[in-house]
């Protein structure tokens, strides 16, 4: 089954200014003849191509660094640079929604889009995003090394069918890039004396861990956070907090970077142990940031898992 | 004798033609519902299948992600070793769920075994994982024939039937786990 897809045009309206931009001539660099260029719109998205490929194709986010993607709009500039690009590599199932409206507008509206998580066993999405029965997905796939690795491969039969010259060498690369990533998990693991209790009561600030907690046999108990970034009202979190005691919740696993008052207070009121991930969507584009951010996540777990541990 | 009919002042005749406009107002919005195509029923899964997003534990959920992960790996070693790989060399490799780590107790203490190879599974190469912990995991089954992985669940501490084909496991109570793939709603 091809992942390719072209999109049918958006009917959000996208700023006229934007459309206008877009519709102009692309003035990007020329890459090196023969050399693909490949868009990207996520931090770990940026790592994963960036490791398949290695220097046979350029990688290009589409967004800047520095925005973060719950909360990002699309660009005039940022709808230009799609025109530049040969395919576009996408989470596709709810973290990068706008890319849609953003090929629609550009002067690319036909550009392939590689569906990464087309071969990923989703997870219904968690909190307030739970409806439709399911339907709708946790779309933090890229949160864990098992999915990372589905993703990874791919990325790299589609790249491949994309660009066939360099077919091998995209295969070869996820391998190999795939192994490190079981090595981290495995080099976490080895950290934890004993075998990690599947009775390990968990609560999350923000419903992106479920698929990372999976890997370790983990179920979210509750979810604080209505939707990203919203605070829960004192009354939701009055119930939060009974519910987490009625639970006997073990562990909050909260996130890195955004620190809340209303965090705090939920470990006061509770004396539960407070832990936070990285969810990647910070700092500069890099090929080894998915490593280093996930290499950290698994030592937060597995500390978690053995404090909690009897 | 010319006569005219002065009408009393009243608002009768605008009243009359709201209610009509209103009447064809809600009749064709009415008529444009009804016209409307009902979203598709999704027909239930066949009873030997089983959907892994809302029919699978936790630990079951996170095996079956492990097992269509090691699909591509497994292959590989096939190909470089000249033969299927036993689970011993793929818990080597330190590659889930075969690897004897301490996430593996918390997941079922599953104990694979090399459930077949060649023709006796349709030239490809079979896995069979049995729990230790059937309320946590149920027992696995990989079979990788060449064009993708199949993966099947029974919660009990069983060996599956050998060959592991389609029809002695349906008949022995297994299920085959499913998939789909569901692209953002706002795209």
């Amino acid at each position: 089954m091809s992942l390719f897809s072209n999109r049918r045009p958006n009917r959000r309206l996208i700023l006229a200014g934007a459309l206008a931009a877009a519709a102009m001539p692309v003035c990007a660099v020329a890459a090196p003849a023969g050399r693909r260029r490949f868009g990207v719109t996520l931090h770990p998205y940026y790592s994963y191509v960036a490791n398949i490929v290695g220097d046979a194709a350029e990688v290009v986010p589409i967004i800047p660094a520095g925005f973060n993607p719950h909360a990002y709009e699309p660009r005039p500039e940022d709808i230009q640079r799609i025109g530049g690009l040969d395919a576009i590599v996408l989470n596709g199932i709810g973290h990068d929604d706008f890319a849609g409206r953003m090929i629609a507008a550009s002067a690319k509206p036909s550009l392939p889009v590689v569906e990464s998580n087309a071969d990923v066993p989703l997870l219904p999405a968690a909190g307030m995003a739970a409806r439709a029965a399911g339907k709708v997905v946790n779309p933090h796939s890229f949160l864990s090394i098992t999915n990372s690795v589905l993703q990874v491969a791919t990325i790299a039969r589609e790249l491949g069918r994309l660009d066939p010259a360099n077919a091998a060498t995209y295969a070869a690369n996820a391998r190999a890039y795939s192994r490190r990533l079981r090595q981290l998990r495995a080099d976490a693991l080895a950290k934890l004396a004993t075998a990690g209790t599947a009775s390990l009561r968990v609560a999350t600030i923000h419903g992106a861990y479920d698929y990372l907690l999976r890997e370790f046999g983990l179920e979210v108990s509750a979810v604080v956070e209505p939707a990203h970034g919203i605070e829960p009202s004192p009354a939701q979190l009055a119930e939060t907090i009974a519910t987490m005691r009625k639970l006997d919740v073990q562990v909050i696993f909260s996130e890195l970077n955004f620190p809340s008052a209303y965090v705090e207070t939920i470990r006061r009121e509770t004396g539960i142990r407070l832990y936070a991930f990285s969810h990647i969507s910070h700092g500069d584009y890099a090929a080894d940031l998915f490593e280093r951010e996930m290499a950290r996540n698994l030592d937060t777990l597995v500390l978690a898992m053995a404090e909690a541990a009897p | 004798m010319h006569r005219q009919i002065v009408r009393r002042a009243g608002a009768e005749r605008e009243t009359l033609w709201v209610l009509l406009a209103a009447g064809a107002i809600l009749a064709s919005a009415t008529l444009a519902v009804g016209l409307r195509a009902a979203p598709d029923a999704e027909a239930p899964l066949a009873a030997h299948l089983i959907d892994s997003r809302t029919g699978l534990t936790a630990a079951e959920q996170g095996l079956y992600a492990d097992l269509k992960a090691a699909g591509e790996e497994i292959a590989a070693l096939r190909e470089a070793q000249g033969r299927a790989p036993t689970p011993e060399e793929l818990a080597a490799e330190a590659l889930p769920p075969f690897a004897a780590d301490p996430s593996a107790a918390a997941r079922g203490g599953h104990a694979w075994t090399l459930a077949g190879t060649g023709d006796e599974t349709g030239d490809g190469i079979a896995y069979a994982g049995v729990s230790a912990a059937p309320e946590l995991a149920g027992s696995l089954v990989l079979r990788l024939d060449g064009h993708g992985a199949a993966i099947w669940l029974k919660r009990a501490a069983e060996v599956p039937p050998a060959p592991p084909e389609d029809t002695a496991l349906t008949a022995a109570g297994w299920k085959r786990i499913v998939s789909t793939f569901t692209a953002g709603v706002t795209r």
